[in-house]
């Protein structure tokens, strides 16, 4: 026999216990918005502006927060975070700030050799300025050049840094990109199944979002591109599991005239399980690979990943099937019917197969049994 | 199709494409020296590699402001030469406004407005005559900034031959641009420097002439030039082919600090020609050059390079014109270079992401690493509970990450850190195609079919289902490429091909190989 985690003939009442799978996530989701005003959203540089960036010291040098942060101080930055980060010995800092908390003094504490001033000196950027738009670069290097002067030698591993104006349309753009997918994803829906499919789909997919930004939020996780990008992936994955059950309860709708919707939907979760079970499995080892192995740049996205395969593979049994089942009987209004299943046959590409409806007898069998 | 042919198509395509993913590992020398090796490959995002990419936002306001500041000197000299009184004059907001106290002064502004199409009046304020570039001027003098910060970086920076390698400077939007310098072994503050978009322009009296160096210096003993000369050369802006050698003084007669405009403007014949002008000081100076020096040539340098060499005709003072056998473009271009070496177009930096070439190697090691466990583990897996179909899973596997790989290198796509963790996700979701076949073909055994049956049923019902369900995968990363900034896109570029490669994997690869076990055979049952 072959080795199976979901045996078959399994039947387990799933759309049976959606007032329970729906009141939790409604709880989640409620913790999620309670939280916003404890924790506050914690948005990445990239959402709302300002710098980071991370050194790395030379071996022998022995750096503390504390000795970096006077330095940072003294260059006229008030208010910057300074953490370790990595893994190299405590030897590796993440130094962030926001643009307003450069003073717009020199920051005459700032120890740095006549040729490194004379250096910024010639690399400053003609007019303009920094303030609201931008800056001209000079205090990160100010910062890198002082902390090698005063606490060691080091290597300046990464800078980012954001400005607000490209910070408010990176905003803007990315909360744009998560409501143009939502649309699309609805259209094809629509068009590929019947229109009462796509609101199921795409409430799984709001709830995906939802709660994976929840969580973020009441862990206090911070929100940037890298987690916007998961965010889209994260739909991406979670829709590929609603589709596949929702193929699975067209095919069963058109396997019959007369039907309990709610056996079909279980039905249907059901003989999906074993897929749904793996697909996820085999994906949540590929992203746990990355969050262990990756390395800490790519850590957020795959944390956020992780979230969104746990919760998507949630909704397409609990949240999808259920609001195709509240749908159905609020506007159609009946549990049985041979209305959506006429619409549905009628949409199928192609009609069902002699080898289908000869396993008909069987199926139902089973689902009596 | 038939099996064998079917069998010959996949093959040859991956073969094809694992050609190229394969070629990424071969050193570079090999891959010029070997004319097997393709030149196609896998580009690294600066974020892998290491590099500084920047945004560098344009502020075009100034731009409006000086062009203002340009006609306002008009209307100055011709309210002079009217005699007519005005209040200040001055440009506030992107706007001139003129203080007129009397009805003739107001006619005189507006007369000299005329039917402009360069200027617009606004407002109403009896007292004040507020003027703006019309809608046409505006755009006309915005492009003229883009193009002479592009033509100074672009010079510095992404030229093919005194530039850095690899490194790239593209418009973005309309008001900024994007550089992206990749190696890491630029120094920021170095690098910095490049960015001061105002070039170093030089007018210097052309001592001598020669079509090349060679012949240049046949003229002298020796080849031993004049004392304090030294050879400024004229090159082709496509192929950087000498065109001319001149020989100029080391120092330069006058420098471009004093010019204080140049625009591309035509003489009374209606042939395109540059205008240009000094300040009171330049002006003097140039003054005197040219007094001394007419019929001779005098070389526009900027940045070392020369740029042309018109004769002068005559004593300039501060508003002197460049003439020659232009075209429109050409007198558009010189003045973009005379205005490069003058004005300063003020930029900020709006965007950084600068990595270091050791963290970008970093990441690769720690991004191929995560991929390598994580293939491994769900190759042991699949084997594992599938037996031999999760092996021919794992085979599509390979043969997936293979035409990733290889697609992404024959397009010269740029691999970024995002994307390599695309890479990873597409391994563990790419199997789940097989999963579906795999777990309708076990369904349909259930149901007594007979293993063949199976897995024609298990193929054919997956079908639909697989589409359906990369296609909205590739929808969304689609809509990522385009909302996403440097790395992001890679990540959405790996996505959606991984996207297409796993599905050819799954349904043709994996289908071929049950067409090889258990194929015609009859077989009790399937390994599965």
């Amino acid at each position: 026999m072959p080795f199976e985690f979901v045996p078959p003939g399994t039947h387990i009442d799933f759309i049976g216990k959606r007032r329970i799978t729906t009141a939790i996530s409604i709880a989640v989701l409620l913790a999620g918005v309670i939280a916003i005003p404890i924790n506050g959203v914690k948005l990445g540089i990239d959402f709302q502006g300002g710098t980071e960036v991370q050194v790395l010291f030379a071996d022998q040098v022995d750096a503390a927060e504390g000795a970096i942060r006077s330095v940072i101080g003294a260059c006229g930055i008030a208010a910057a975070s300074v953490v370790r980060y990595g893994e190299a010995e405590g030897r590796e800092f993440l130094i962030r700030f926001q643009e307003g908390a450069v003073a717009t003094a020199e920051g005459g504490g700032c120890q740095l050799t006549p040729e490194q001033e004379q250096a910024i000196e010639r690399a400053k950027l003609a007019g303009g300025g920094g303030g609201d738009e931008g800056e001209k670069g000079e205090t990160i290097d100010k910062l890198a050049y002082a902390l090698g002067n005063e606490i060691g030698p080091l290597e300046v591993e990464r800078v980012e840094f954001v400005g607000p104006r490209v910070g408010s349309e990176l905003r803007s753009d990315g909360i744009r990109s998560l409501v143009v997918a939502c649309l699309l994803i609805l259209i094809y829906i629509a068009f590929r199944f019947t229109a009462r499919f796509a609101p199921g789909a795409v409430i799984a997919l709001v709830h995906d979002i939802g709660i994976t930004a929840g969580i973020f939020v009441i862990f206090g996780l911070e929100f940037d591109l890298r987690v916007l990008a998961a965010l889209l992936a994260i739909l991406g994955y979670s829709l590929n599991d609603t589709i596949i059950i929702y193929d699975r309860i067209r095919e069963n709708m058109a396997l019959r005239t007369k039907f309990d919707l709610v056996d079909v939907l279980n039905q249907s979760v059901n003989q999906t399980l074993a897929r749904t079970v793996l697909t996820s499995g085999t994906t949540m080892v590929a992203v746990l690979a990355l969050w262990l192995l990756g390395g800490e740049v790519i850590r957020p996205f795959a944390i956020a990943m992780a979230i969104g395969i746990v919760v998507g593979t949630y909704s397409s049994i609990f949240i999808a099937s259920p609001t195709l089942l509240f749908l159905e009987r609020r506007f159609a209004g009946a549990s049985t019917g041979a209305a959506p299943e006429a619409a549905a046959s009628s949409r199928r590409e192609a009609p069902p197969r002699r080898d289908a409806s000869a396993i008909k007898p069987k199926r139902n069998k089973k689902r009596r049994s | 199709m038939s099996l064998r042919w079917r069998a010959i198509w996949v093959v040859a395509t991956v073969v094809l494409f694992g050609y190229y993913a394969l070629a990424n590992f071969a050193s570079e020398e090999a891959r010029i020296d070997s004319p097997l090796l393709p030149d196609n490959d896998l580009r690294l995002g600066l974020d892998l590699r290491g590099g500084i990419h920047w945004v560098i936002g344009v502020k075009l306001g100034a731009t409006e402001e000086h062009e203002l500041s340009f006609l306002k000197g008009l209307l100055e000299d011709e309210l002079e030469r009217e005699n007519v009184v005005v209040g200040k004059i001055d440009i506030v907001d992107q706007k001139l406004r003129v203080e007129t106290f009397t009805n003739e002064a107001r006619a005189a502004v507006r007369d000299w407005i005329g039917d402009s199409d360069q200027i617009v009046e606004v407002g109403s304020d009896p007292e004040l005559v507020t003027l703006e570039l019309s809608d046409l001027r505006r755009e006309q003098v915005r492009e003229q900034g883009m193009s002479q910060v592009l033509e100074v970086l672009r010079r510095r920076i992404d030229d093919p031959m005194k530039g850095i390698p690899d490194s790239v400077v593209t418009q973005q939007g309309d008001d900024r641009v994007l550089v992206q310098i990749p190696g890491g072994s630029v120094d920021r503050t170095r690098a910095r420097e490049m960015l001061r978009v105002t070039g170093f322009l030089e007018f210097k009296i052309v001592l001598d002439t020669a079509p090349t160096e060679e012949l240049l210096r046949d003229k002298y003993p020796d080849g031993v030039l004049p004392e304090d000369t030294t050879i400024a050369f004229e090159r082709d802006k496509e192929t950087d082919r000498v065109l001319a050698a001149y020989l100029v003084r080391k120092e330069a007669d006058l420098t471009g600090d004093y010019l204080t405009d140049a625009r591309p403007g035509f003489d009374n014949q209606q042939r395109p020609q540059v205008d240009f002008s000094f300040n009171p000081a330049g002006g003097e100076l140039f003054q005197a050059l040219t007094e001394a020096n007419i019929e001779e040539r005098l070389a526009i340098i900027l940045d070392d390079r020369v740029y042309s060499a018109p004769t002068i005709r005559s004593r300039i003072a501060t508003r002197g014109t460049i003439s020659g056998r232009f075209t429109v473009d050409e007198a558009s271009d010189l003045s973009v270079i005379l205005r490069a070496g003058s004005l300063s177009v003020p930029v900020v930096i709006e965007e950084e992401r600068t990595v270091g070439p050791a963290l970008g190697a970093d990441s690769i090691r720690q991004g191929v690493t995560a991929m390598v466990v994580g293939l491994a583990a769900i190759v042991l897996f699949m084997t594992f509970y599938y037996r031999l179909s999760g092996l021919y899973a794992c085979v599509a596997l390979v043969v997936n990450l293979l035409l990733l790989v290889g697609v992404m290198s024959m397009f010269e796509a740029t691999l970024t850190l995002p994307g390599l963790a695309g890479m990873v996700l597409t391994v563990g979701m790419a199997v789940d195609a097989n999963v579906l076949i795999f777990e309708r073909i076990r369904e349909e055994l259930r149901a007594h079919k007979t293993p063949r049956a199976a897995i024609s049923t298990g193929f054919n019902k997956a079908f639909l289902t697989i589409m359906d369900a990369n296609i909205t995968t590739l929808g969304t990363a689609i809509v990522l490429y385009n909302y996403g900034t440097g790395p992001i896109k890679g990540f959405a570029v790996t996505l959606s091909i991984g996207v297409v490669t796993s599905v050819f994997a799954a349904l043709v690869v994996t289908r071929l190989l049950f067409s090889t076990y258990p194929g015609d055979r009859h077989v009790e049952s399937l390994s599965i």
